[in-house]
């Protein structure tokens, strides 16, 4: 079953092309890494299969429905963590997580107890009664981990998930990825970060000027070729300065 | 630090807080500010004395003006961090370059005040010196123009000054525990001793220098200023952690009463921000000050006494604006967008929690103002129905004009003065009927009441056209 429909999509900021003419299928199931460097455009398919931008022209599809028409029906079945975003400064976790709760009208048993659940994974505990704007970055963006996974959605839309956290609440983010994953639901995370991509993704995309140049399983890549070469093959010249010398000297 | 690099932090710093206002106010316009600022100042000063202010009362509110000023311009850079990242996002200045530059924190702070007053004396001060003095010119003074301006210049910058250091000393005793605000009391009470004392406080301070150029007033003057910044920087620390503030869980209860996330949240922010519930009355206590000034100046002018409950109901009801606009401080639609809400479910949300904040604050004066100035019944209903159809009604226009973001008024000439005029339009008859006619007849009450219902049918309106016009917009952003 197909989870993502992309087809022919394309979305310009006034003379700036974000998007190209992007076409892509996502299965169920498939945890799918869009990789490129900073303005390939990743964040832009992101908000736009979440409906939170409409695309100039071409179609998309989010469990067979169209972000761009029924944007909250998306973002209904769907969990999303923006790259950007942090939890409301004037409210609590344990308040954001009753008004994620309210939002998406799951009962307050269920708030309550999710809310332990993931207070426990991710050590938030102690700091659930804390205003938001007193936490840590880290802090603060694993209540927004909690709050994208906390109606158990089929699909995953995640920008960064692992930035600003310590190694420790990074592994433990990783397996639980994983794990969610293997239950069958299908997790998109962006990222420019090639060493994650590689380690989480069974597929990685690799965008570039709006273009997907590279469509890749790692786990298949010959053992003497890395993700890190496919993407630096498949990225510019004048943005792969790799072989440029940066050094102290 | 070298002589060399504090220069180079402060021309830097200068450079940042040029930028910071570039970017509020839209680049090139900023450039503008200052005869901007001369032109209002100056209007508003003309106004008052050709209205019948003495100038010396011109010249005090001034000078009080600018002391709220530097008061609040010492808070910005240390408290408002929080206000700064709600109109720019992430915002780190200069000033905290300790955490990770080879620099002093005490002389940063040093070189951040020297660089706010140099830059508001000149950008703001001095054309509001210039602006006021040539609008009561020849009112009496034995100064000619340029040196009156030059002396008001002065001690208003001197009062800026003040501002910032009593601001600065005041965080750094609050910082400091039991002790320090015991400290800090210390002060207050003294001046409130010596106020009722009737010591006149006030001739020690730069305004009583702006009145009298005595060497005394000179030297507490100079003396006071010192002590302000001697104290702040004995006892203020920028690097100090701020405690992690822990409450109990409310937004569920009050989700359960509201009935809206979105308002339950909007509510909740006001509560837990800077200064709760209280900022959003004092916006209206402001107003309320401003209307009983305005209705006795309009009683002597016409000699007919103003409607009370006209007058306030139709003034009162503009605290919809303030009220709208804490209500929309701590957000923006995109933070609701990574879940399942519409944008006009946003704007719903913040709807509902207008309607349960702003006609009630708003009406939290209006009953004061009917008990102390009294009025006939029909009058004080009628007033109410202006009260709510005005506040209605401006919540509508500047959902329509600016969605989530009334700053923007602040910002865009254009759509101020847009706003400017809807609200002039409607507003000028019925406060001309409510300040000069009286007693008002039965058929004129029932059509100002009726033209406070059509003002909240139209504001809702607007509301509702407002949800297309926004779900579209954030769409193709």
């Amino acid at each position: 079953m197909t989870a993502i429909e992309i087809e022919s999509l394309r979305k310009s900021y006034g003379d700036v092309t974000a998007i190209a003419d992007l076409s892509l299928s996502i299965d169920d199931g498939e945890f799918f890494g869009l990789l490129g460097p900073n303005g390939a455009g990743k964040t832009t398919t992101m908000e736009i299969l979440t409906g939170q931008l409409s695309p100039d022209s071409g179609q998309a599809a989010v469990l067979g429905v169209d972000p761009a028409t029924q944007p909250t029906v998306v973002r209904e079945r769907a969990g999303i963590l923006p790259e950007k975003e942090s939890p409301p400064s004037f409210m609590t976790p344990r308040e954001y997580f009753d008004f994620v709760g309210a939002i998406r009208e799951m009962p307050e048993e269920t708030v309550t107890e999710r809310t332990g659940v993931w207070a426990e994974r991710l050590g938030l505990t102690a700091k659930l009664d804390t205003l938001s704007s007193d936490l840590s970055r880290g802090q603060q963006q694993k209540v927004m981990i909690a709050g994208a996974f906390f109606h158990e959605p089929d699909v995953v839309f995640i920008d960064e998930p692992l930035a600003n956290l310590d190694p420790i609440v990074q592994e433990r983010v990783k397996r639980f990825l994983r794990s969610y994953r293997d239950a069958g639901n299908t997790i998109v995370v962006t990222t420019h970060d090639v060493d994650v991509a590689a380690e989480l993704c069974s597929r990685v995309g690799i965008m570039y000027e709006g273009d997907l140049v590279a469509d890749v399983r790692p786990a298949e890549l010959d053992t003497d070729v890395t993700l890190l070469d496919v993407f630096l093959d498949n990225v510019d010249a004048t943005v792969n300065q790799i072989d440029e010398p940066l050094t102290h000297e | 630090m070298s002589d060399a690099r504090a220069r180079r932090v402060f021309v830097e710093m200068l450079r940042e807080e040029w930028r910071l206002h570039s970017r509020l106010f839209r680049g090139s316009h900023f450039s503008l500010f200052p005869v901007f600022i001369c032109l209002l100042i100056g209007g508003a000063a003309k106004l008052l004395v050709v209205t019948g202010t003495e100038p010396e009362t011109v010249f005090a509110g001034l000078h009080a003006l600018v002391f709220v000023f530097g008061l609040h311009t010492g808070s910005i850079g240390f408290v408002g961090q929080d206000a700064l990242r709600n109109l720019l996002g992430d915002v780190t200045l200069l000033v905290f370059s300790a955490r990770t530059l080879p620099l002093s924190q005490n002389t940063l702070l040093g070189l951040f005040v020297i660089k706010d007053s140099v830059y508001y004396a000149v950008l703001f001060l001095l054309p509001m010196s210039l602006g006021t003095v040539l609008a009561v010119r020849g009112v009496g003074g034995p100064f000619s123009v340029a040196e009156t301006v030059l002396l008001l210049w002065t001690t208003l910058a001197l009062l800026f000054v003040l501002g910032m250091g009593t601001t600065i000393a005041a965080l750094g005793l609050a910082g400091r525990g039991v002790p320090g605000l015991a400290l800090l009391a210390v002060p207050l009470v003294a001046v409130g001793a010596a106020l009722a004392s009737s010591i006149d406080v006030v001739s020690y301070t730069p305004y009583g220098l702006f009145l009298a150029q005595t060497p005394l007033r000179a030297g507490t003057t100079v003396v006071s200023i010192f002590a302000v910044f001697l104290l702040g920087a004995v006892t203020f620390d920028a690097t100090a952690p701020r405690p992690a503030r822990t409450v109990k869980p409310t937004f569920r209860r009050w989700w359960r009463r509201i009935g809206d996330p979105v308002a339950t949240k909007s509510l909740l922010d006001i509560h837990r921000s800077a200064g709760g519930f209280g900022k959003v009355l004092f916006s209206a206590a402001v107003l309320f000050g401003v209307t009983a000034a305005l209705v006795d100046f309009a009683g002597q002018l016409t000699g007919v006494p103003p409607s009370t409950g006209i007058s306030f109901g139709a003034i009162l009801g503009l605290s919809g604006f303030t009220t709208y606009n804490w209500l929309t401080q701590s957000d923006d639609v995109d933070l609701y967008l990574s879940h399942p809400l519409s944008v006009r479910a946003v704007f719903a949300g913040k709807f509902r929690a207008f309607l349960l904040l702003g006609p009630l604050v708003g009406l939290a004066f209006y009953g004061p103002a009917l008990a102390w100035r009294g009025g006939p019944v029909a009058e004080a209903f009628v007033g109410a129905v202006l009260l709510v159809g005005v506040a209605c009604y401006i919540f509508g226009t500047t959902v329509y004009l600016t969605g989530l973001s009334p700053n923007e008024f602040l910002f865009d000439t254009p759509l101020f003065a847009v706003f400017g005029a809807a609200m002039v339009l409607p507003l000028v008859p019925v406060l001309t009927a409510g300040f000069a006619i009286s007693p008002l007849s039965g058929p004129l009450l029932t059509a100002l009441g009726g033209f406070g219902g059509v003002l909240g049918v139209v504001g809702v309106g607007l509301y509702r056209r407002s949800l297309l016009k926004w779900s579209e917009r954030y769409q193709q952003v």
